[in-house]
């Protein structure tokens, strides 16, 4: 199931989404959340090591190596 | 006192501008000015960087620099052939060297004789592709650069990035130019021959973008699409985790420094210089996500915004609502944190255009000509074991 508003990334490299992370993550006011695409590896290698950063993360597939991702304060 | 072995490769148009920050740092390379470091250095020109031996506005630059006795200067004498320079450059300038063009061993053999000697022990020499074919001819100079290092027994890596990766094109069937796929599908093939293994790779994220790695809805997963069989497509990670390694990376313009005794020890560092405007070409945005990707690899890496490359510090850039396009200060802002990477921005530039760097970027500093050996050449006032150092531009 596809979620309108959440952007897809699953063409940016690692550290792309990160940086684009880190953007959207400063702009966004505390309670809120970013939802986005991901693949595995992205999820893997990006994603969870902001949950290390003091945010949440999580991630439901929602097809063959696609996720869709939420991140929050 | 310290020993350095510097080499410079360029290709592309040397200006004015260029040449005077560039000969403040050849000359510091070469030992001019420095107290405690000496050292050889071997400029190399092809391509359009020819034409700066006669242009007025850089020809003193290069007589000067032909003076020293640390820098020898090379130029290729079958692209000077085709560019009615030969002669004028032969005579006009003492102190060059042209090589190819029937005198002795080939420009692009010189170049890798110089690398070997520059990284003792070497046994890979790769070239950064971020032009594409028939637009520029700098795809014919890396078949001419990674065949010179098979003939020399080493093994050669190629790395498409940017508008590289057009190299991928399955088919490519020029009517007056030399086939490059074809060249790369060659020179692939005779590396097998000589048992050396050929490492060509092709960065994902350009890939796709340019439509050579298309998804697959059934697995999930993207595939080579009209792609040449001989150059893989890996994220930028993969390539970058190569760069540890004790080798050189030629480019199209850039260059690196080698101090005498670190063979082999320690990861070589990496200077990327942004030379141009952002956001109307990928220069920008590509040469600052390969130098994050590095530097969060754990790659020392300093990004310098030089010549038209200080844009990307004026005044506050604020991308439109439905524009799809990384704002390249929000790039810099998010990552000056990395521990491992080091903004500058060089005054000079910033005086010469007339503008300020923007307030909001306190951790990027101001470097002035006489600044910029201190960051290529850091073994000048660190320990003699000090790392190489590449540098690329961008």
């Amino acid at each position: 199931m596809e979620t309108t508003n959440a952007k897809d990334f699953t063409e940016l490299t690692c550290t792309n989404l990160m940086i684009k992370l880190k953007i959207l993550l400063n702009k966004l006011p505390p309670g809120d959340a970013v939802a986005f695409y991901a693949t595995r590896e992205q999820v893997d290698n990006t994603c969870s090591p902001f949950s290390g950063q003091g945010y949440q993360v999580s991630w439901t597939a929602t097809a063959e190596n696609r996720y869709l991702v939420r991140i929050g304060k | 006192m310290h020993v350095s072995s510097s080499t410079f490769f360029f290709c592309e148009p040397v200006t004015g501008e260029r040449m005077r920050w560039l000969s403040g740092v050849i000359s510091a390379a070469g030992g001019e000015g420095a107290s405690n470091e000496t050292g050889s250095v071997k400029i190399f020109l092809s391509g359009d960087a020819l034409f700066s031996l006669l242009d007025a506005r850089t020809r003193p630059g290069w007589v000067t620099l032909s003076r020293m006795p640390s820098v020898r200067i090379t130029a290729d004498g079958d692209v000077l052939l085709l560019q009615g320079l030969f002669d004028p450059v032969a005579s006009g300038i003492p102190g060059i060297r042209v090589t190819g063009a029937g005198n002795g061993r080939s420009f692009w053999g010189e170049l890798v004789f110089a690398l070997e000697m520059d990284w003792k022990g070497t046994k890979n020499a790769a070239f950064l592709l971020c032009n594409s074919p028939y637009m520029s001819r700098v795809p014919v100079y890396m078949l001419r650069f990674l065949a010179s290092v098979v003939e020399a027994g080493l093994h050669p890596e190629l790395y498409c990035y940017l508008d590289g990766v057009h190299v991928l094109h399955d088919g490519q069937r020029p009517s007056e130019f030399e086939n490059i796929g074809k060249g790369v599908s060659a020179l692939a093939g005779e590396t097998v021959r000589s048992c050396r293994d050929p490492w060509f790779a092709a960065c994902s994220r350009c890939a796709t973008a340019r439509g050579y790695y298309q998804m697959n809805p059934g697995t999930g997963f993207c595939e080579p699409a009209s792609c040449i069989q001989d150059i893989a497509i890996r994220p930028l990670k993969e390539i970058l985790a190569r760069f540890p390694g004790f080798y050189p990376v030629a480019s199209h313009m850039g260059g690196w420094t080698v101090p005498a005794g670190c063979e082999g020890g320690g990861v070589p560092g990496l200077s990327v210089f942004i030379t141009h405007p952002p956001y109307c070409s990928e220069w920008t945005f590509g040469g600052l996500s390969l130098a994050i990707a590095a530097a969060m690899d754990g790659i020392p890496t300093n990004v310098i915004f030089i010549e038209d490359g200080v844009y990307a510090l004026q005044e506050i850039h604020e991308v439109p609502g439905n524009e799809r396009i990384f704002n390249v200060q929000e790039m810099i802002a998010v990552t000056t944190d990395i521990e491992s990477l080091s903004y500058h921005v060089h005054s000079p530039s910033l005086e010469d255009r007339g503008i300020h760097r923007t307030g909001d970027f306190p951790l990027v500093g101001k470097v002035s000509d006489g600044d910029l050996p201190r960051i290529l050449f850091p073994s000048k006032d660190g320990p003699a074991s000090a790392t190489a150092m590449r540098m690329l531009f961008f």
